[in-house]
């Protein structure tokens, strides 16, 4: 390896050379790091670019910038492939603090010692590259979702395996009459045009189309994943986009609402059937149907069925009904609801439907009776009304998702692990209710989970499943990631992933498709997917170190880690989205990447100059999550919103990252107080690495022990939730724990 | 307009809502009210009705003929037309209740064949068409003896200083009614009337 050289940058642009003073920070790196430094008064301008870029072609291998914040100028900072070290002197320094206060000066100071200090404990990541790479794109599901997903991957390029579980194409589509409006002016029902989608998908040359399979195993990582599937072949595929789509909920739980008591109670799906047949008839008699009343959120919305709301059954009662209208204009449809949900341009379709007539009661169903009568508490008269005289009662059904097949045995081993992540004893919110009027939450949660074998039987330490969330929907960063799963290069799309219509699912394949595609791309590239896109490092595990304690392969959120035989981990590359949270776990500091250890987080805190307890000055450690914490910082700094200049702000790939180690490293060190700043933990986490912050959490919890041992406070140790629209609150916060701090008084091991 | 709503042979007949659909003014716009309850909330006068406009178009819904009708609600509408300018989806509240109240009195509902709108516009039918115009006294004297011989007599009483000023500026005259030239050809007219109104009833 060549010798480092590191080039030290420091601007004094945008006021930074105004509040702190420069020469003294290049006398920080000259004195105490023997090393030169330059400064300029515009380093992001041409000149100062100029000035990095010849220093660079004279054999600088590596740069470190003292300026703004790491979050901007990365452009014009950016020098592949040589590694770039940023410490921020403008967002959370100058722009955050009084100009030309020692303190100031101090912070800034800091700044600096902790680039100096990162910079030789970091090296330039070297990607993991090595072997074949696939590109095809594996489709499970040929209903509208995986249709659509399979050609639109044919279109950007790649090959394409769609797989079926049945003998046809075109899924739960074929068995309807007509599909929800898609087009302008979204007011009628629509022609289904499945067979369309068929005819693209089987006559592309580039989908390889296999109905009646099904996946046995899948193992190997995004790139390489080496399917088993139930025909006996086996095939590789770079990523894998899971549109298995969804089943009606059980009706024959729905006795209450008199499923079973007439055959005259059907479900909106049976109802669809009858449509799509012709003229519809009652069952019992074969007389026409003149009078139908729809039973809304039938077993949706309830806390002893499906907790959520499967956002498609109004809309389709509204559609059933006008169909039923057009074919007999005297038809009496009333629709019984709790609340008509008709998200986007559905609201259309409800106008439609109320100038067809169609009568609407807002009310729950109390009761229907085996002659059709329909007894409703309506909400609006406030009495309850017998509505009676019906042919025909439609119980419009939610959605389940196919998070699991259905029919198919679970597996022996893991089944646990389908919402092995779901706390059982935090109560759930049911949908559309806030506060005091929500009903009782579920006796038995796992009734959402849906049963069945495993979609893809993955072959992972952590299971065969794709971990669920409390209503058996796939696990993801909703808000951010929505098509992840907790299995990198494993998308979900369509009603798997939440309930939708036709056309919303035909959209939903896009997306997940173009994961799929940036999945398989940056796999051989080795480059991480979000949230650190593009990262080239991923972790290393120094085995002679590692005790085999496991925890890393326990408690990585997506799985990435798998053990040999001898129980030492094995990393999968590719799985892995660098978050650390395997390093943060890891007691033995065996796990690390090329630029990020628990080793370099280590040296940034002890190179924070402590100052003794006779100054007064207490040093606070915050450890912050760089996906939201240091952005709501940057914003407060640009806010010009103040916080005090006791703290000393470390950026942290996720709290998940963070290794008890770092907190008595900084305890010894002489800290008074350490806060680790990050996303909300929890079932509704906004982690970007979904467990990274509980597994911070979790370990903290363990901590204040450790902290009495050393006669120290617990209070000393917290971790603070931040959003990245905090900008306003998290000084606030701080000063908070600076005052806290200040109370309990100074740390006992300053200066040892 | 004309046929007579469906009977109820129960509390709740589903088939009253699409009567009105069909049978009443405005009552295809009523199809398209979604509950928000802006003409309730507009009204003066909501406060003295038995049911709000609201309220009572939910129980057309329901079926519920017999409250819809015998409720005072019809009657008691002042016409001041806050609700026909608010109703967000364009439903005539105001004309709606107006032709319910014209199907209550045909039909016979008390509270609406004995209120004071119904009397006075009976009083006013009857004058303007026996003479073309309407005579303030006859008018007057025809709506407060409907209510019965002392009734009407203590209303005349009461508002008798009014007559006298209205007299005496003259705003109301002494004397045989005026009327109209050619009453005979009105009467021709309003024959006429009946006839394609029957026509239409069956």
């Amino acid at each position: 390896m060549t010798e480092r050289k590191t080039g030290i940058y420091l601007c004094s642009g945008c006021g930074i050379g105004d509040a702190v003073d420069v020469p003294a920070l290049e006398g920080v790196a000259k004195k105490e790091f023997k090393l030169d430094s330059k400064s300029h008064a515009c380093l992001c301008g041409d000149e100062g670019v100029a000035m990095i870029k010849a220093d660079l072609e004279a054999g600088v291998n590596q740069v470190a910038i003292a300026a703004c914040s790491a979050r901007v100028m990365s452009d014009r900072f950016g020098f592949e492939p040589v590694q770039v070290l940023r410490a921020d002197l403008r967002e959370k320094v100058i722009w955050s603090h009084p100009a030309n206060h020692e303190d100031t000066q101090a912070l800034a100071e800091d700044a600096v010692r902790m680039v100096l200090t990162q910079a030789p404990k970091v090296k330039a990541p070297e990607p993991s590259v090595e072997g074949e790479w696939s590109s095809r794109i594996l489709v499970m599901g040929g209903g509208v979702t995986g249709l659509a997903a399979a050609a639109q991957s044919a279109a950007l390029g790649h090959d394409v395996l769609l797989l079926e579980q049945s003998d046809r194409l075109g899924g739960r589509a074929l068995d309807a009459s007509k599909r929800l409006p898609h087009t302008p002016p979204y007011a009628k029902p629509e022609a289904n045009d499945i067979e369309a989608l068929v005819a693209a998908v089987t006559g592309n040359a580039k989908i390889a189309v296999r109905l009646g399979c099904t996946v046995t195993q899948t193992s190997g990582m995004p790139g390489r994943f080496v399917v088993n599937l139930s025909d006996g072949s086996v095939e590789t595929v770079g990523a894998i986009v899971v549109a298995t789509g969804w089943r009606p909920y059980d009706a024959t739980k729905l006795g209450h609402l008199g499923y079973g008591a007439s055959p005259d109670v059907v479900t909106g799906i049976e109802l669809e059937g009858m449509l799509k047949a012709g003229a519809v008839k009652r069952k019992s008699n074969g007389a026409p149907v003149k009078s139908v009343a729809f039973v809304q959120c039938a077993g949706s919305r309830d806390p002893d069925h499906l907790p959520y709301c499967s956002s498609i059954c109004c809309a389709t009662s509204l559609k059933q009904a006008l169909e039923l209208i057009e074919a007999d204009p005297d038809t009496n449809a009333y629709v019984v609801y709790e609340e008509m949900r008709t998200p986007g341009v559905m609201e259309e379709l409800y106008r439609s439907a109320q100038a067809a007539g169609v009568i609407f009661m807002k009310g729950k169903v109390k009761g229907v009776g085996a002659d059709l009568t329909i007894t409703v508490a309506d909400e609006l008269i406030g009495e309850e009304i017998p509505l009676a005289g019906l042919d025909l009662v439609v119980l419009a059904t939610g959605m389940v998702p196919n998070s699991t097949t259905p029919n198919a045995p679970a597996p022996a081993e893991g089944a646990d692990q389908l919402a092995g992540d779901v706390d059982p004893e935090v109560p759930f919110p049911v949908a559309g209710y806030c506060g005091g009027t929500a009903p009782a939450v579920h006796a038995k949660r796992e009734q959402a989970i849906p049963d069945g074998g495993s979609l893809l039987n993955l072959q992972y330490r952590q299971g065969p499943h794709l971990p669920v969330l409390h209503d058996g929907f796939a696990d993801s960063h909703y808000i951010c990631f929505p098509y992840e799963t907790r299995r990198t290069g494993i998308y979900t799309a369509g009603p798997v992933r939440r309930p939708m219509d036709w056309a919303e699912a035909a959209e939903d394949a896009s997306g997940a498709v173009l994961k799929a595609v940036q999945a398989v791309r940056s796999a051989s590239a080795g480059a991480a997917l979000h949230p650190r896109v593009g990262d080239l490092s991923y972790p290393k595990v120094s085995l002679n170190q590692c005790t085999k304690c496991k925890r890393c392969t326990v408690e990585c959120p997506f799985g990435a880690i798998d053990e040999d035989e001898q129980t030492y981990p094995i990393v999968n590359s590719t799985r892995c989205r660098r978050c650390g949270t395997c390093m943060g776990a890891c007691p033995v500091r065996a796990i690390s990447f090329d630029n990020y250890s628990v080793d370099m987080l280590s040296s940034m805190i002890k190179a924070v100059k402590i100052p003794d307890e006779f100054s007064g000055k207490p040093r606070i450690l915050i450890m912050a999550c760089e996906n939201d914490a240091v952005p709501a910082l940057d914003m407060a700094g640009i806010k010009r919103n103040q916080w005090s200049a006791h703290v000393r702000i470390l950026p942290v790939r996720c709290l998940g990252s963070v290794s008890l180690l770092c907190i008595s490293d900084a305890l010894s060190a002489g800290y008074d107080g350490v806060m680790m700043m990050g996303c909300k933990p929890g079932d509704d986490y906004q982690c970007h690495f979904v467990k990274g912050s509980a597994m911070a959490a979790e370990r903290l919890s363990k901590v204040g022990e450790t902290l009495k041992s050393m006669m120290l406070e617990p209070e000393r140790v917290t971790q603070a939730e931040a959003s990245i629209a905090d900008a306003d609150r998290l000084p606030k916060v701080i000063d908070a724990f600076v005052e806290q701090i200040t109370a309990i008084g100074f740390n006992p091991f300053k200066g040892f | 307009m004309n046929a007579l709503s469906p009977t109820p042979t129960k509390k709740y007949d589903l088939s009253f809502a699409r009567w009105v659909y069909r049978n009443v003014d405005g009552g295809d716009r009523l199809a398209l009210c979604m509950q928000c309850g802006t003409c309730s909330g507009s009204c003066p006068i909501g406060a003295q009705m038995d049911f709000g406009p609201r309220k009572l178009f939910m129980m057309i819904r329901a079926g519920m003929k017999e409250e819809v009708l015998s409720s005072n609600s019809m009657a008691a509408c002042v016409s001041c037309y806050n609700c026909v300018v608010r109703c967000p989806r364009k439903v005539p509240v105001k004309y709606i209740l107006q032709s319910l109240f014209t199907v209550a009195v045909r039909e016979g509902y008390a509270q609406s064949v004995d209120s004071d709108n119904a009397r006075f516009a009976r009083a006013f039918w009857w004058s303007a068409a026996k003479f073309g115009r309407t005579d303030e006294r006859l008018v007057t004297a025809r709506f407060y003896f409907s209510y019965g011989l002392s009734a009407g007599f203590k209303k005349s009483m009461a508002n008798l200083a009014i007559a006298k000023g209205m007299v005496k500026a003259k705003r109301m005259h002494l004397g045989l009614p005026h009327t109209c030239k050619n009453a005979g050809e009105l009467r021709k007219i309003l024959a006429k009337a009946a006839e394609i109104e029957a026509r239409h009833a069956t």
